[in-house]
Parts: C-alpha cells; sequence; structure tokens
C-alpha cells in the first residue's frame, strides 16, 4: 500500500456508500424471521442506550424509588434479555450457516467478541442497581476477577462500575458491533453451501 | 477463484428489499415486546442485606462478624491480595503479583475505626477502647480467644449480648458499642468514610463487610450461591437471570473444578477457553466443516435449495447473478 491516503479514500468510499447502507435488493437466500435475528439484536442494543440514557441522565438513585424511573429500570431489564435472546438465536443461525464462509471469518470474530463484552456489560448493570442481586453478585464475583489478576476492578466499587457500565464498555461494544455490522453491510451475508451436484443430475 | 470460496454457492438472484422498513420493523418489534413485558412484570428487585437489619435480627451472629474481622479470621481480614497480606483466599501467582490495590486491613477499617468515632460520641467507651488499643498484640489474642468461647455461650438481652464471665477484658464492651453502631445504621457510614473526598462512589468496605456468614447463610441468596449454579439465578424467583451465563456456571459444577483451591481462576479460565473455541470457530479444522455435515443449513435455506435443486419449468424467467 503506498498511499495511505488513496487506500483510506477507496475504503472510505465502499463504506459510506447508500449501497451498503440502504441497499434496495437482497440475495434470495436472506428473507425471512432468520435474518431478522442479527437487526433484533441491533434493535435491542438501540433500545439499551435510549433507556440507559435515561436512567444515567438521572443518577441510580432514582431506579428503585422513583415510578417513572422504575419503569424505565423494567424496560433497560427487559432490553437486556432481549439483547441476549435474540444474539443467541443469530449466533445458532450464523453457525448452523457457516457464516464465517467466503472471508467472512474476521465477520464472526467480532460477533464472538461482542458477545464477549456483552456479559461484563450486562453484569456491571445489575452491579449499580444496589439491590440484593448487586450486593450478591459483587461479593461472589469478585473472587474471580482477583485470581485472574484482574483485581483493579473493584466490582464492589460502584463509583468504578458506573462509568463502566455506562461509558467504557457500552462505547467499545458499540464499537465493535458497528464494526461486525460494517463488514455485514460490505460482504452481504454469507451465500448457502453448494447444491448438491449429484441430486441436480439425477433430476436431469 | 480462492479455495476459501469454493465452499459458498456461486450463483444466486437478488430480490427487491425495503431495508428501512426491515430495521424500523425489528426495532418496533423489541420496542413493543420490552413495553410489555415492563408493564406485566415490572422490573425484579429484592432488598439488599443490610448492616443495620443484620444486626438487629443477628445480634450475636454481628458480634462475631465484627470479632473475626478484629482477630483476623474473617473472610476479609485473611483474604489476601488485593485487600491485604492475608493469604486465605490468594488462588494464583498472578493475583500475589498484582499486590495490595486495594488497602482494607479489617481490624481497623471495620472495628477500631468505627469505634473510635463512636467513643468521640460516647465517651463511655474510651476506657475499654484504651485498653485494648494499649494492650500488646499476645493480649489482644488472649481476649479474642476468650470472648470468641464466651461469645458461643451468649444471650441477647436489652439491646445487648449478654456473655458469661470470662478473661476478654474490654471484648464485650467493645462488640456491644458494634452491635449498637451497627443497629443504629451509623456503620455504614463509618465504613465508607473517605476524608480526601465529600463523593462516596465507593462502597466496598460496606459491601465486604457483610461478605461472609452474614450474605452466605442468609435464606434469600441460597438459591444464588456458586454451588446451587450462581448467577443465572435471579434473586426474585419466576423472573430470568443472567442465563447466558449457564457455560460458566456450569463449569463451575464440575467436581474437580468445585473442589479446586483456585475454582474461580479454574473455572473462569476453562469458560474463556470455551469462548476461543467458539471465536476461532472458522479457522478450526473440523470445527469450520461442521455445520455443512449437521445439515440444519438445508432448513435454514429450504425454499433456496428446493428451488435450485428441482427447478421448475420455466422457473429460470430470471438470470442468476454471480455472488460477489
Amino acid at each position: 500500500m503506498s498511499n495511505w491516503t488513496t487506500a483510506s479514500r477507496a475504503m472510505l468510499r465502499r463504506i459510506l456508500s447508500l449501497d451498503t447502507w440502504l441497499p434496495t435488493e437482497m440475495p434470495e437466500y436472506a428473507q425471512g424471521f432468520m435474518y431478522m435475528l442479527g437487526s433484533l439484536t441491533a434493535s435491542s442494543f438501540v433500545v439499551l442506550v435510549i433507556t440507559g440514557v435515561l436512567m444515567a441522565m438521572n443518577g441510580p438513585d432514582t431506579w428503585s424509588y422513583n415510578g417513572a424511573m422504575r419503569f424505565t429500570a423494567a424496560t433497560h431489564f427487559w432490553a437486556v434479555q432481549a439483547f441476549f435472546f435474540f444474539m443467541m438465536l443469530h449466533l445458532w443461525r450464523v453457525f448452523f450457516t457457516g457464516a464465517w464462509r467466503g472471508g467472512r471469518g474476521g465477520t464472526w470474530l467480532l460477533g464472538a467478541i461482542a458477545l464477549l463484552l456483552a456479559i461484563p456489560t450486562a453484569f456491571t448493570g445489575f452491579l449499580i442497581n444496589g439491590d440484593l442481586y448487586s450486593q450478591w453478585n459483587a461479593v461472589q464475583a469478585k473472587d474471580g476477577l482477583n485470581a485472574l489478576g484482574l483485581g483493579w476492578v473493584n466490582l464492589t466499587n460502584a463509583g468504578q462500575m458506573f462509568g463502566m457500565h455506562v461509558v467504557v464498555l457500552p462505547l467499545t461494544i458499540a464499537a465493535v458491533i458497528g464494526w461486525h455490522i460494517t463488514r455485514v453491510r460490505l460482504k452481504s451475508v454469507v451465500p448457502p453451501y453448494p447444491v448438491r451436484k449429484k441430486r441436480r443430475a439425477e433430476l436431469k | 477463484m480462492t479455495k476459501r470460496h469454493l465452499d459458498v454457492v456461486e450463483t444466486y438472484r437478488t430480490v427487491p428489499e425495503d431495508f428501512v422498513k426491515h430495521l424500523i420493523g425489528t426495532l418496533v418489534i423489541v420496542t413493543a415486546a420490552v413495553l410489555l413485558a415492563s408493564l406485566l412484570f415490572g422490573v425484579p428487585e429484592k432488598p439488599p442485606l443490610t448492616i443495620q437489619s443484620y444486626a438487629a435480627t443477628h445480634p450475636l451472629a454481628f458480634e462475631q462478624v465484627a470479632l473475626n474481622a478484629l482477630d483476623g479470621q474473617g473472610a476479609i481480614a485473611s483474604y489476601g491480595p488485593p485487600y491485604n497480606h492475608g493469604s486465605a483466599s490468594v488462588q494464583t501467582g498472578l493475583q500475589q503479583a498484582v499486590g495490595v490495590i486495594h488497602p482494607l486491613h479489617a481490624n481497623t477499617a471495620f472495628v477500631l475505626k468505627p469505634l473510635a468515632m463512636a467513643a468521640a460520641i460516647n465517651p463511655s467507651l474510651r476506657p475499654a477502647l484504651r485498653a485494648f488499643n494499649q494492650a500488646s498484640l499476645a493480649q489482644q489474642v488472649r481476649w479474642e480467644a476468650a470472648f470468641g468461647g464466651a461469645l458461643t455461650k451468649g444471650t441477647y438481652q436489652n439491646g445487648l449480648v449478654a456473655t458469661p464471665t470470662a478473661n476478654d477484658g474490654p471484648l464485650p464492651a467493645l462488640m456491644n458499642a458494634m452491635l449498637q453502631l451497627g443497629r443504629s445504621g451509623l456503620l455504614s457510614g463509618a465504613l465508607i468514610r473517605n476524608p480526601a473526598i465529600v463523593t462516596r462512589f465507593d462502597n466496598q468496605n460496606y459491601l465486604l463487610f457483610l461478605q461472609g456468614t452474614p450474605l452466605q447463610t442468609a435464606p434469600a441468596t441460597q438459591a444464588m450461591l456458586g454451588s446451587n449454579w450462581g448467577i443465572i439465578h435471579p434473586a426474585v424467583n419466576g423472573y430470568p437471570g443472567a442465563w447466558w451465563m449457564t457455560i460458566p456456571t456450569w463449569i463451575y459444577q464440575w467436581s474437580f473444578v468445585a473442589n479446586n483451591a483456585a475454582a474461580d481462576a479454574l473455572a473462569l479460565s476453562i469458560g474463556f477457553l470455551f469462548w476461543m473455541i467458539l471465536a476461532l470457530a472458522p479457522w478450526i479444522p473440523g470445527l469450520n466443516r461442521l455445520p455443512r455435515y449437521l445439515g440444519v443449513h438445508r432448513l435454514i435455506w429450504k425454499a433456496f435449495y428446493r428451488e435450485h435443486e428441482n427447478p421448475a419449468p420455466g422457473s429460470d424467467r430470471k438470470e442468476p447473478r454471480h455472488a460477489s
């Protein structure tokens, strides 16, 4: 790569194109509910961000005692459930269709990283809620992190957990999901395994 | 064509798609489902176990917790890095190498400093506290051992714990002062105080004070014990918990993990190995071809295969396009 600017222009021209983000056609095999699972996962993440911003604006103390914020906390809670539910279904779909084929291994890897990041993202959210579940899991899970030499992540420090849950982890996971989706749009979804030639031959 | 493309069908058609409608549709579905679940079920929250409530309901056990913090036998007092130089909960060399980065010396942080604050507003406590602080370490240990024995025969009367006479020096008075501090609700503030700043984001000492017997034996936490598949269970029955932690929680149930002194390090490391296999599936020989042989893809792409393996007469109205 001799000229980085030229290469960046070429790459961004593809990434920022309307054809990448607003296609008017899709492959014939990418139809139906199985091809809604990724979008349902991403939609759950959008709902999580919106409800999470509302919660962050009002502060953790309001989540348990203010009626409107308690309802917002409920939507955040169920959106987490939806996020993991659709992500797991999406994971099964992409696994069973061997979605890494055709040079899509990086897309799979980014999805796996998003799954890994989603776990501490959800966990730190549970920790700052302040109920028995927070209390119990903070003291139980700290031993694992301490044992792995990750003691600087202090699960019993609500301030650090708030920062992790509201800024550090969501920004990181948003970047990974964004990269994942960009790759899906650029490379399109994986085509099916080849048609069985034998059966085609028999039919002829 | 490179080798990696051999496993992909080469020709397919494209069909019209309203992608924006698709995206708005999934957002509406999730939003509606989340709002409905929130209206119907709300959010699960179980009140926490507070120091005040534990002191009020378990006065003898509370004094035992305070005594163990003082004599170094408590879960945190003997823990090790990152809190102190104990060794009871050190699982790996890595944990040791990280060192004491959240200093917590249970005897002073949990007991002696709160008592010093209590003594400032309750002068009758001062002689007992002074006697303990001025005694030799050996004397303190003898008092603690004697009081530990007496406490097993203790009774709760009129807001205080009465113990049989023993050579336990000022400890009955000090531990009853701790109990009163706990019952008043003031101990929580004493535990998380920080003279350097006015904000109170770090509630480490509050949470760790109750981390041993109080939380481990609370009826509300029994379903969430690690041996009972821990975190995947909610605190409120009937709600979903963190079910996505099923595999790590399952690993904790393996007997060689559960009985290992480094159970947490082992379980999380094996869990990470599971994730590595998942993440690297595209490059693991055999695993990367498994979906083809499982055949589930034929159900997912049923219509595609039906059409392309059994082309109906005249179905080739559209010219197939080459895959990009």
